[in-house]
């Protein structure tokens, strides 16, 4: 059992050096976004690739949340405009856990 | 310390001042992250959260007991209840006013739906983000003080028992 | 081939640092001690998001982590027994 807990370990301890071996630099896009949009004009970055629209007659990315949705905030934007439905799963369970919470816990009103 | 006041959930005078003067400032540092969540990082589950240790410190600093007086649970759970109240008749306004479910009605309208230029930041920004910024907020404060609420009420009974 | 920059120092500084007070939450015997490892773990890992440009998620880690799980570990703790492992 400790013999197999071993290679175990020696195989996860692989894929770990691996993965972080083949891992892009920080705030770099992978390479696919490069061949799809090979003529922008700057530097682009994973953001700009989920939110940013890209504008092909003149090669350059423009944030489209702001416009859309007038927020500054972009995580904001996506996580109440973009993702809204995510935001009322997430208070769902919320409130299902305080309304289970208070059926069990709650005591009567005197 | 006296040891009834141990038994009792206090803490020393010290730390009930400190407390004391942090829980205003804790507070109106969590209605600005609510506020400004659709402006600077932060919005109504950071606030929320912070609103709630607010809360927790008060019950650490003066026990159970001593809060329970003020506020109880069922308050706690009335407020959150209507924070999930508001997000939902706010995304149903937008199913009759706009296209869809959670649609953002309010954006490009005079009052609420400025879109800010470069380097503004104006409040009444967003269309309704900042509505439901504010509702998930009062649910997050609701439901955590709720939460610890009650988990210290139940550790108190045990005790007494 | 080791020229690091000041992000790649303060990264790894921080993960030594958390991996460190993750271990010695563990090890405690104390578990209000274990309690306030585990806090200065979260503080850390709150900053180790601030440093990787995500300030919503610090803010969150930081108020959840440090503070609310710190509170109620310390209820529960108050509530049962403070050393590990002895028997009443």
């Amino acid at each position: 059992m400790k013999k197999l807990a071993f290679i175990a370990f020696v195989v996860f301890l692989f894929f770990l050096f691996y993965s972080a071996y083949e891992m892009r630099d920080f705030g770099n896009p992978p390479s696919n976004v490069r061949e799809t949009f090979p003529d922008a004009k700057y530097k682009v970055t994973m953001d700009d690739r989920i939110i940013g629209k890209y504008n092909t007659t003149t090669g350059e990315w423009e944030y489209g949340a702001v416009e859309e949705t007038g927020a500054n905030n972009v995580v904001t934007s996506v996580v109440f405009d973009y993702r809204g439905y995510d935001t009322l799963g997430e208070a769902t369970v919320l409130f299902t856990a305080i309304a289970g919470i208070m059926l069990l816990f709650g005591r009567e009103k005197k | 310390m006296k040891n009834e006041e141990m038994n009792e959930g206090k803490m020393t005078v010290i730390v009930q001042t400190i407390a004391a003067l942090l829980f205003p400032l804790a507070l109106i540092f969590s209605f600005y992250v609510i506020m400004h969540g659709h402006l600077t990082p932060g919005g109504g589950f950071q606030g929320g959260a912070i609103g709630a240790s607010a809360v927790v410190l008060l019950i650490v600093a003066y026990g159970v007991k001593h809060v329970e007086e003020k506020m109880t649970e069922g308050g706690f759970s009335v407020f959150e209840s209507l924070g999930g109240l508001i997000f939902v008749v706010v995304a149903i306004f937008g199913l009759f006013l706009a296209t869809s479910f959670l649609a953002n009605f309010l954006v490009n309208e005079p009052i609420f739906g400025k879109i800010p230029g470069w380097g503004q930041a104006p409040l009444n920004s967003g269309g309704i983000l900042p509505i439901l910024n504010i509702a998930v907020g009062m649910k997050v404060i609701g439901g955590l003080s709720a939460v610890v609420l009650i988990l210290a009420l139940i550790s108190r009974e045990g005790e007494e028992k | 081939m080791f020229e690091m920059s000041l992000f790649e120092i303060l990264i790894i500084l921080l993960s030594v640092f958390m991996i460190a007070s993750a271990i010695i939450a563990i090890w405690f015997k104390d578990l209000l001690a274990s309690v306030i490892a585990l806090a200065v773990m979260s503080l850390l890992l709150s900053l180790y998001f601030y440093i990787l440009h995500a300030p919503d998620v610090a803010i969150a880690e930081a108020g959840v982590g440090a503070c609310l799980t710190t509170a109620i570990l310390i209820i529960t703790i108050k509530a049962t027994k403070r050393m590990e492992g002895d028997e009443e």
